[in-house]
């Protein structure tokens, strides 16, 4: 048992140990290729391959030991415990031909050599503890971010793949996945998990009390059981709560979220996955979420020349918004430009322009509108009769149109419809319970509020009067 | 080719020359040097603030600073209406309930609330002043609001209140500026001026940040509440007027035809591109642009910003006053220059300030005007914009700077003649509606007295944050380069009230 565990602790002093023949022979090597200019370095470079030489078979047999105890992945710990004995053993041929005064000829091509199997050895030993792709992940947005994404529709998501295997990726990975597997345990496949470490399971379903994984994240984090170890970045109390929940209704890896049973506590956590709870984006539920191809340049450069103002919902978003404030004169002939745009116009604004119920013809083309402001126009409810197959339509302001009440309630049939703005419109004053009742999901918003005009209103309260 | 330009291009020729001269050998390996330095230190600074999103760029286009841009998230809000109550209304007689307070009326000060304080006038020990309202629950939300506001409190169901703002400035001009341009020092840029930066404004023919005053005077900051600071000084507040001209001097001269005014701008404008081509300064294609503008809104501000055209019961339920200046016509203008697309329109209503030292601005005198001249303007503009389907993308801000102590004024010792309270940085109430703010909820809460702030505490970087947030910026990432760093509104603090948001 002692030798075992003098074995175990000896093993440890590899990652440290290493850095020395690392640094020690890289500066031999390059004293070396520069001795030509520097002739005073010339006496130190053997010194320095002799120490190199011993610190170097000390981390080969350090490093062995560590392998015993078989954390890590097997193929890439045989490349480096390969490249490690043959850089020592090149080290060591160098400081011979030193000694033996063979070296002028060789020296040279022997230095960069040995440079080379340093980096080598040293790149596959990185790997090996901070993981394959450790180098690479700061080029890559998502693999740097350390935030939970957002995610469209939480409710549809599968929870496993959509929720728990992203925070076992960011957190968990590094010591429990392809190239390491600390206490023998998996965590990156679903038979793995289910296999657990050398303790036994990490999980046992439906009880997350009894589960080894979630016991350890909860432990204090001066606990030496604690998971993730107190230097690695640590879970969110959300994160622990969605596990603790996976785990809780059976740690199911392919149902969604709106088929497993939602405690009160659970939902605000699954809101905040849902809305992002690190980034400050704010969701619209009036722009899909689905991307779309850019629009063709010249059919947006034909309106904004006309002067209709053209621009995309948000940066790097191919949806527009189009208003036409400013060419409201026009834009009976101008709504025909739009046509092209059906794919990603969602908001149009018509508000006072000289748009005709026969002009509405094209707007029913435009499929993706959400948002439709036609108000102050010469609409009637002919024209409304257009706007029926346009199936994503949520708001729809009709205010100062002579729409009436029978035009209106024909828009029943409109699935996503939410507000309709009718205010200063010809809808009979006797029609609106049966129009209210005709759209159950839709506001109808009538107008007409009023704020009366009280007595202190139009008059001052002047010093006298508080005297009294 | 004619002879001219021959010689004009051996000109060009020669000058160029001239400039590739003075770049020698050491400018260049100097240049590279610096540049390669510049390069590697950029990557090793953006390797520490562990964010590595990029900054939002906004795209300055110095010939057209002010047509619409996208914002980087999907906005709820595309304008923002801010009434700012200059000189800072009283909680205790508007939103902040406070019966605690008015068992303690008449009182001396506990010791505690005024060891190691500051007041700008209080001395001495003051009394405590109970409420000089009386309140009661309104709405659904059963938001509490005082008898002084009838109108208000029957919308107060769309409403967000914010009870637990702080301020660290106890004057009106430091206070204002940092809450409408994030620095209490003068020369940042306001938050009007930030927004139209970042989005634009649809209506070309419209200034994108309009700036109404009203109550007769100007707010303590002066002019640099809605200046421009270090952006594009196109970015500034466009001061305009509910009485007379909406713009002073928009109408041509008697004796000056259209044709002539074109003419002129013309010939103004070659200058100026002139100037331009020689010097490379992007202001002088803002001020082209800016004279454009201004010919086009000789036709079209005069008719947009003319209140007289609304129907009379629209100024019935506003309350206006033709023909005045005043906080009704005012707010009636903002609606109207919303609903043509304008991006953000300042109130300022100067009066406020509830000191006590005399009847105009004593509590239960000058104070009861003032509320009374804004209560039927704000109802009816929230009102108005939600049955013009305007409310759900208008962000309405109605604000002071500071808020006022639970103690009465004394000034050297001595009662103020009249009722007052004095500044107070520690708890004020201010309230946002629309533009995506969540309806009848109230955030934070205030000590029994209303004193200090005791949960759900913001400030006026909150405050920004938040209005950023609902028109789709993140008000971290919205920056100007600046003096060799990045500037923004929030400067170092704010985070975004989600509270309050829908």
């Amino acid at each position: 048992m002692t030798i075992l565990a003098i074995v175990e602790v000896l093993g440890r002093f590899h990652p440290v140990l290493v850095h020395l023949p690392i640094g020690i022979l890289l500066v031999a090597c390059l004293f070396q290729l520069f001795v030509k200019r520097f002739p005073l370095l010339r006496p130190s470079v053997p010194v320095l391959l002799f120490w190199g030489m011993l610190a170097a078979v000390a981390s080969c047999i350090t490093g062995y030991l560590l392998s015993l105890s078989g954390d890590y992945d097997a193929v890439l710990t045989r490349r480096h415990q390969w490249l490690g004995i043959i850089t020592a053993a090149a080290a060591f041929l160098f400081y011979m031909l030193h000694r033996l005064s063979l070296a002028s000829r060789y020296a040279n091509p022997m230095a960069a050599g040995v440079i080379a199997l340093i980096m080598v050895t040293g790149h596959l030993g990185g790997s090996l503890t901070h993981g394959t792709d450790y180098l690479t992940a700061g080029m890559d947005d998502a693999g740097a971010d350390q935030t939970m994404k957002p995610i469209p529709n939480i409710q549809e998501a599968v929870l496993y793949t959509a929720v728990v295997q992203p925070i076992l990726q960011r957190k968990c990975y590094s010591c429990h996945g392809s190239s390491k597997q600390k206490g023998k345990l998996r965590l990156d496949e679903e038979n793995y998990i289910l296999k657990g470490g050398k303790d036994g399971k990490a999980i046992e379903s439906g009880k997350p009390d009894e589960s080894a994984m979630i016991k350890r994240l909860l432990l204090p984090l001066n606990d030496d059981d604690h998971m993730p170890p107190k230097e690695k970045p640590q879970l969110t109390p959300n994160e622990v709560a969605v596990l603790n929940w996976w785990v809780s209704t059976g740690n199911s890896f392919t149902k969604k979220v709106k088929e497993l049973p939602q405690t009160d506590k659970i939902k605000p956590v699954l809101a905040a996955l849902q809305s992002g709870s690190g980034g400050n984006v704010a969701k619209s539920a009036d722009v899909p979420d689905a991307a779309v191809s850019a629009a063709s340049e010249d059919a947006v450069n034909k309106l904004k020349d006309a002067g209709v103002m053209v621009v995309p919902v948000a940066h790097e978003k191919n949806y527009l918004s189009v208003n036409f404030v400013t060419a409201g004169n026009q834009a009976r002939q101008l709504v025909k430009l739009l046509e092209p745009l059906k794919k990603q116009l969602v908001w149009l604004r018509l508000d006072g322009s000289d748009i005709d119920d026969a002009a509405l013809a094209a707007i029913a083309k435009l499929e993706g509108l959400t948002r439709l402001y036609l108000s102050n126009t010469a609409i009637t409810d002919a024209g409304l009769q257009h706007l029926k197959p346009l199936k994503q339509l949520q708001v729809l302001n009709l205010v100062g149109t002579k729409v009436t009440d029978k035009g209106v309630a024909e828009l029943k049939t409109m699935p996503a419809l939410r507000a309709i703005y009718l205010y200063k419109t010809n809808i009979n004053r006797n029609a609106w319970v049966q129009l209210k009742r005709a759209f159950p999901k839709t506001i109808l918003d009538s107008g007409g509020y009023n704020v009366p005009t009280l007595v202190t209103d139009t008059t001052l309260v002047t010093a006298d009067q508080q005297k009294k | 080719m004619t002879k001219k330009d021959l010689i004009d291009q051996r000109l060009v020729r020669e000058a160029e020359q001239m400039v590739m001269r003075t770049h020698t050998r050491r400018h260049f390996l100097k240049e590279s040097a610096m540049g390669l330095g510049a390069l590697a230190m950029g990557s090793l600074l953006g390797g520490c603030g562990g964010k590595t999103k990029a900054a939002h760029s906004v795209v300055f286009d110095p010939a057209h600073p002010l047509l619409p841009k996208a914002p980087p998230f999907i906005g709820k809000a595309k304008s923002v209406i801010f009434l700012h109550m200059a000189g800072a209304p009283s909680q205790f007689e508007l939103f902040d309930y406070k019966p605690e307070l008015a068992k303690m009326d008449g009182q001396d000060c506990p010791p505690s609330f005024l060891e190691g304080k500051h007041f700008a006038f209080i001395t001495g020990v003051p009394k405590m002043l109970g409420p000089q309202a009386t309140f009661a629950r309104h709405g659904q939300s059963g938001a509490w609001v005082s008898e002084h506001l009838p109108h208000f409190s029957e919308v107060v169901d769309e409403v967000s209140f914010l009870k637990a703002v702080t301020t660290d400035q106890f004057n009106h001009a430091p206070a204002q500026l940092l809450v409408h341009t994030g620095s209490p020092r003068l020369g940042r840029p306001s938050i009007g001026s930030w927004v139209t930066y970042g989005l634009g404004t649809e209506n070309q023919n419209l200034p994108g940040f309009v700036v109404l005053t009203s109550g007769g005077s100007f707010p303590d900051a002066g002019k640099s509440v809605w200046g421009s600071g270090f952006l594009p000084s196109v970015y500034q507040g466009v001061q305009c007027r509910s009485e007379g001209d909406p713009v002073l001097f928009i109408k041509d001269p008697d004796g000056m035809s259209r044709d002539l005014r074109k003419a002129s701008i013309e010939a103004v404008n070659k200058a100026n591109m002139q100037e331009y081509k020689d010097y490379n300064d992007p202001e002088i294609l803002s001020r082209i642009s800016q004279y454009e503008m201004a010919y086009r809104m000789q036709i079209t501000a005069p008719d947009v910003m003319n209140i007289n055209d609304e129907p009379p019961y629209i100024h019935e339920m506003y309350g206006t006053k033709p023909g005045k200046a005043c906080f009704a016509n005012n707010v009636l203008l903002a609606r109207k220059l919303v609903e043509k697309g304008v991006r953000f329109v300042q109130l300022f209503d100067w009066g406020w300030d509830a000191h006590g030292d005399n009847a105009s601005n004593a509590l239960n005198i000058g104070i009861i005007n003032k509320y009374r001249s804004v209560d039927k303007p704000v109802t009816a503009l929230l009102l108005d914009l939600k049955q013009r389907g305007l409310l759900d993308e208008t962000l309405v801000v109605w604000a002071g700077e500071f808020g006022r102590t639970p103690m009465m004024e004394n000034r050297n010792g001595a009662q103020n003649p009249f009722k007052g309270r004095d500044h107070h940085t520690e708890a004020f109430t201010i309230w946002m509606a629309g533009g995506g703010i969540k309806k009848g909820h109230t955030h934070g809460e205030t000590d029994e007295i209303g004193y200090t702030a005791v949960s759900g505490k913001v400030d006026a970087f909150d405050i920004q944050a938040t209005i950023l947030n609902q028109l789709g910026f993140d008000h971290e990432q919205f920056t100007y380069p600046y003096q060799g760093r990045p500037f923004r509104l929030t400067d170092v603090g704010g985070k975004v009230i989600r509270e309050i948001i829908a």
